[in-house]
């Protein structure tokens, strides 16, 4: 016999508003081993945890179900709670009665009264059979791997590898700075990017804690949070070599974590047939111009018209090329078009000063520290011409670049004669960024960015354990907001590192050695890779650091010898018969 | 200056947001100490105001307990909460900071917050977390009078952590006039404690993270807008407070007048921000994100309800965001109106918005029965002072300077002190909970410099290093 005790909760008028408490606590009461029920306005809040301590003691409790929100909430918080008086956290269960009942019917007080009573009742046959369980204890490889080489990848390489820890940081091209290195200048300070850049770099390359691979892609990652095992390959040849191939030398490493900054792509300009779709030579985007603008650049910093080398008179700069527009292109904005493109304006007007600059945009975002002052300066100090319209058509005749565009201002109509064009394409996902997260088992959003675990609070988080995010390869964002980011999830990496061990939850599947016949047919079911045959037993084995406890074993397994610790299928056959 | 093994690990948090929370359960999580300090009586920032948040909204208070919930019984993290810095000196490795705490008026040792002093209360009072709202009540006689939300003894909210009471000194019929002392009477346990005066301790610490957030700029500021004098124009987190289910209303949709539904509600945008002339020139970067959500969830609450948003500029730049409000105008119907409202005032029962559409360049003029104003974000209250303590700079506004606004805006140009959150300048959750991870990012590689904690075998001499 068990002594089990049941906290209902209000959650406020969350619950109570909906639910008759009183009835509900009337009829848990009389529910088999249920020695004590009570209810209370905020279970989670300090009394009543406090309220559940006590009467664990007072009533010798032995197992303790909390009726509030859903499990994904609070499970741990009362986990830990009654751990405190003593009992073993696996013997604490939550009845989801605020989103499964209070919820979702919201007008039947009677029919979610009920509800919320059948739910406590199908804990309470499942608490029944829950057994004591203490958590498995894994080994941690405190070596991290860095996935690209840009600010990103650099910054948290750097945190990391300060801490002391080994890490790998692996680069596809064949030198570090990714895209930044591509920059002519950052918004705010325009000269400086190339050295302060370049001082990350050479922190990174004479780091003693740190491995740089370029030109390597990553081939393969098994294992787990903690023990993940990488193959890495690296390509020995310089893209300037007749054989690009070149030879490809295998790395492999036990890694703890992994620090994903794979960064991003423009959009292709052969997308925007509007624009011309890049068969125009001087329709630039807005790397082109980077490019450009950059002293150590091909035209050593001078701004040519590419057909003619020509010093363009007339520029026109349109926004949102393919940025917020969900009928033809991406939905999303990319974030920082509006600033570099102010900059870039900036710059062309101090090096033709007798130019006309023309930006058409829908709405300026220029949402940062000092940004707002600086777009103001490109209108007020230099003259660019801020045309509210998006661009409509890009042609090119007669020598010139015409943009057809709107002024919503005014509501005319406008045509530009330009000499150069510059698109501020969409920002994309690297075209491999899917493949690395399938190969990562991290989730992508259906435009191939990197999915964070929580959109508000857990940012820098993929939801595979061990597997951080970091820059442009999660969203569009701008250097500060990549640096910040990138320290982020060293921090990630550090307080993983800062454990002895990998704590593994216990509720997971095990193999009946009796009954298992050796068929075989779990391991293809397994969603997480976590199922083996053992080798000479000729029986299916769990790869405890992997299984997440899903049950899919369970499901497919003919003789029931595959069960989830306090989830077997006798658990669920009661919950079942208590509730019809 | 110490030897970097004799450093302290010890860490000092300033502001317990969501920032503060991020970086001390990050610190605190790797096995070192951390003194959170907040100069509310419970953590959460103003997180714990909000209603729901974008774009996903879910409601922040749902979301957020869990860490209020871990941060109030971190065993590394020590709260030093109602509490306000009064020094601090030092270097990195060593400083020493001397923290005051307020009289709360009640024994936090042995109150078991069982709300008995609050409940019974007879003093209704405004307050700051409710953004000072009165609502209309009707008395026993009949008449209505406008009653502030909350008690001369109070906690921030039922979930708040901890969750202790305090007097409102200036409000408390005893503490003012030696009458009442319900309170005293009504608590079981013998709490309250009217002689209560303020109390200081000293921590020493080694590392230090500023999460000290933001203030909304005061609608008095803002003439154009009433100055706060018109009633039912309030501002966006009082909206909050309106909206949440855990407010003053229960997230019923009343207007502070005189508590009808409002039919007609309008947003302005960029109040105090954008505004080189008269207020803040820089832009606060969150609000056209709230204003959506809060437009949409008015239109929730109230189906048939007209929503207009004032804007200068539509600011969707993050993930999902462009899409929200792009749901808010087409599936809500929220009506996006651009240009800049020229002024507000009272006709009747009506706040009247007069404003401009400059995409027809016609005047146009609302009769609504709410305004709410998105103020600019401005530094909170003694940052300034913060920084005159610690001798580092803040910018023309009060914003804490980073040393480098691109490469290192977690750094300060102190060694050892680092800056999270919007206290930097305007920031919307997840860039503030990254930053707050960021900085502890910052500090657990400075503290593994140093040694490492105790209880951590020397973790990097596993590989060989």
């Amino acid at each position: 016999m068990k002594r089990i005790g049941i906290f209902v909760c209000h959650c406020g008028n969350n619950i109570a508003g909906t639910l008759d408490i009183d009835r509900v606590v009337e009829a848990i009461r009389e529910f088999p081993e249920v020695v004590y029920a009570i209810d209370y306005k905020y279970m989670c809040s300090d009394p009543g945890q406090q309220l559940i301590r006590e009467h664990i003691l007072e009533d010798q409790l032995d197992a303790v179900i909390v009726a509030a929100c859903s499990p994904s909430m609070h499970e741990t918080t009362f986990r830990r709670t009654a751990e405190a008086a003593g009992i073993n956290p696996y013997q604490t269960e939550i009845a989801n009665i605020r989103e499964q009942a209070s919820w979702v019917h919201q007008k039947q007080q009677e029919a979610a009264t009920n509800k919320a009573i059948e739910t406590i009742r199908t804990i309470v046959a499942k608490a029944h059979y829950n057994q004591s369980l203490m958590p498995f204890y894994l080994p941690l490889v405190k070596r991290s791997l860095v996935i690209g080489g840009g600010i990103a990848g650099m910054q948290a390489a750097l945190d990391i590898a300060d801490a002391g820890y080994p890490v790998v940081l692996v680069e596809k091209a064949d030198r570090l700075g990714g895209r930044m290195a591509e920059l002519s200048g950052l918004y705010l300070d325009s000269d400086a990017a190339a050295d302060p850049l370049g001082q990350k770099i050479k922190a990174v390359t004479h780091h003693p804690n740190i491995q740089v691979i370029t030109q390597a892609a990553i081939t393969e990652v098994g294992g787990y949070v903690g023990n993940f095992t990488v193959q890495i390959e690296q390509r020995t040849a310089s893209p300037a070599d007749q054989d690009p191939a070149g030879e490809l030398v295998p790395y492999s490493f036990d890694i703890g974590a992994i620090v994903v900054a794979t960064g991003y792509d423009l959009y292709d300009k052969k997308n925007l047939g509007e624009y011309g779709g890049g068969r125009y030579p001087d329709v630039i985007d807005g790397l082109q111009l980077e490019e450009m603008l950059r002293p150590d650049g091909p035209t050593g910093g001078r701004i040519v018209r590419p057909s003619d080398g020509k010093v363009p008179k007339e520029m026109v700069w349109v926004q949102c090329a393919g940025s917020r527009d969900p009928e033809l292109h991406k939905p999303y904005c990319s974030k920082v078009c509006c600033m570099y493109v102010a900059k870039q304006s900036m710059a062309y007007k101090q090096q033709v000063p007798d130019g006309q600059a023309t930006v058409f945009y829908i709405d300026i975002r220029s949402q940062g520290k000092d940004y707002e002052e600086y777009v103001q300066r490109a209108m007020e100090e230099h003259d660019v011409l801020y045309i509210r319209g998006k661009a409509s058509k890009v042609f090119q005749e007669n020598g010139h670049v015409t943009v057809w565009g709107v002024d919503t201002l005014t509501g005319l109509p406008l045509e530009v004669e330009a000499d150069l064009v510059v698109l501020a394409t969409a920002i994309v996902p690297r075209a491999d960024a899917q493949e690395l997260g399938q190969r990562l088992r991290v989730g992508t959003d259906e435009h191939g960015f990197l999915s964070e675990a929580h959109p508000k609070l857990r940012p820098v988080e993929s939801l595979t354990a061990g597997v951080f995010l970091a820059g442009a390869a999660h969203f569009p964002k701008d250097i500060p907001e990549t640096v910040a980011q990138a320290s982020g999830a060293a921090s990630k990496v550090l307080s993983l590192f800062s454990q002895r061990q990998m704590v593994q939850e216990p509720t997971i599947a095990f193999v009946d050695p009796e009954l298992c016949s050796g068929c075989g047919l779990c391991i293809p079911a397994c969603p997480y890779d976590a199922r083996s045959m053992h080798e000479w037993q000729h029986i299916a084995v769990v790869n405890t650091a992997l299984c997440q406890g899903c049950g899919a074993c369970a499901m497919v397994c003919p003789n029931k010898a595959c069960r989830v610790r306090n989830l077997t299928q006798g658990q669920i056959l009661s919950m079942m018969e208590a509730y019809l | 200056m110490t030897e970097p093994q004799n450093h302290n690990k010890r860490v000092l948090i300033v502001g317990g947001g969501i920032a503060g929370m991020q970086a001390a359960l990050d610190i605190g999580g790797s096995g070192y100490e951390v003194v959170l300090v907040d100069r509310l009586p419970s953590v959460g920032g103003h997180m714990h105001q909000l209603s729901e948040t974008f774009p996903t909204l879910d409601c922040a208070q749902c979301i957020m307990t869990p860490r209020t919930v871990d941060v109030g019984r971190h065993e590394k993290i020590k709260l030093h909460t109602y509490s306000e810095i009064e020094e601090i000196q030092g270097e990195m490795g060593d400083f020493r900071v001397r923290i005051r705490r307020k009289p709360a008026y009640v024994n936090w040792d042995i109150c078991t917050a069982c709300g008995a002093c609050t409940e019974k209360c007879p003093t209704s009072i405004q307050v700051a977390f409710d953004r000072d709202l009165e609502l209309p009540k009707t008395m026993r006689s009949g008449r209505v009078r406008h009653e502030g939300t909350g008690k001369a003894i109070y906690t921030l909210s039922p979930q708040a952590v901890p969750k202790k009471p305090v007097i409102d000194a200036d409000h408390c019929t005893y503490l003012q006039s030696g009458k009442c002392g319900l309170c005293a009477k009504v608590c079981p346990v013998g709490a309250i404690d009217y002689e209560q005066g303020p109390s200081w301790s000293e921590e020493r610490v080694g590392t230090i993270i500023l999460a000290t957030g933001f203030e909304l700029y005061p609608l008095e500021k803002l003439g154009e807008y009433g100055a706060g004098r018109v009633a039912d124009v309030i501002d966006a987190l009082a909206m909050e407070r309106l909206l949440s289910s855990s407010g003053p209303t229960s997230g019923v949709m009343r207007r502070p007048s005189d508590g009808k539904e409002p039919k007609e509600v309008v947003w302005i945008q960029c109040a105090g921000s954008r505004d080189p002339e008269l207020a803040m020139p820089y832009c606060s970067k969150i609000c056209c994100m709230y204003s959506a959500k809060q437009a949409m969830l008015y239109k929730h609450k109230v189906h048939h309800g007209q929503a207009y948003i004032f804007y200068i500029d539509i600011r969707s730049a993050g993930k999902r965001y462009e899409e929200f409000i792009q749901r808010a105008m087409e599936e809500d119907d929220v009506l996006y109106v651009r240009g800049k409202v020229s002024k507000v005032f009272r006709e009747g029962e009506k706040v009247v918005v007069w404003g401009v559409d400059t995409l027809t360049g016609l005047p146009l003029e609302v009769a609504a029965d709410m305004v709410v104003i998105s103020p600019a974000m401005v530094p909170s209250e003694g940052t300034q002072a913060l920084a005159g303590m610690l001798g580092l700079k803040v910018d023309e506004f009060g914003w804490w300077t980073e040393q480098d606004g691109n490469l290192a805006p977690l750094e300060t140009v102190r060694p050892g002190i680092f800056v999270a959150g919007a206290g930097s300048g305007p920031k919307d959750i997840p860039e503030a909970v990254a930053q707050g991870s960021g900085a502890a990012g910052k500090v657990l590689s400075l503290l593994a410099r140093w040694g490492g904690h105790d209880d951590q075998d020397a973790g990097h001499d596993e590989l060989g290093r």
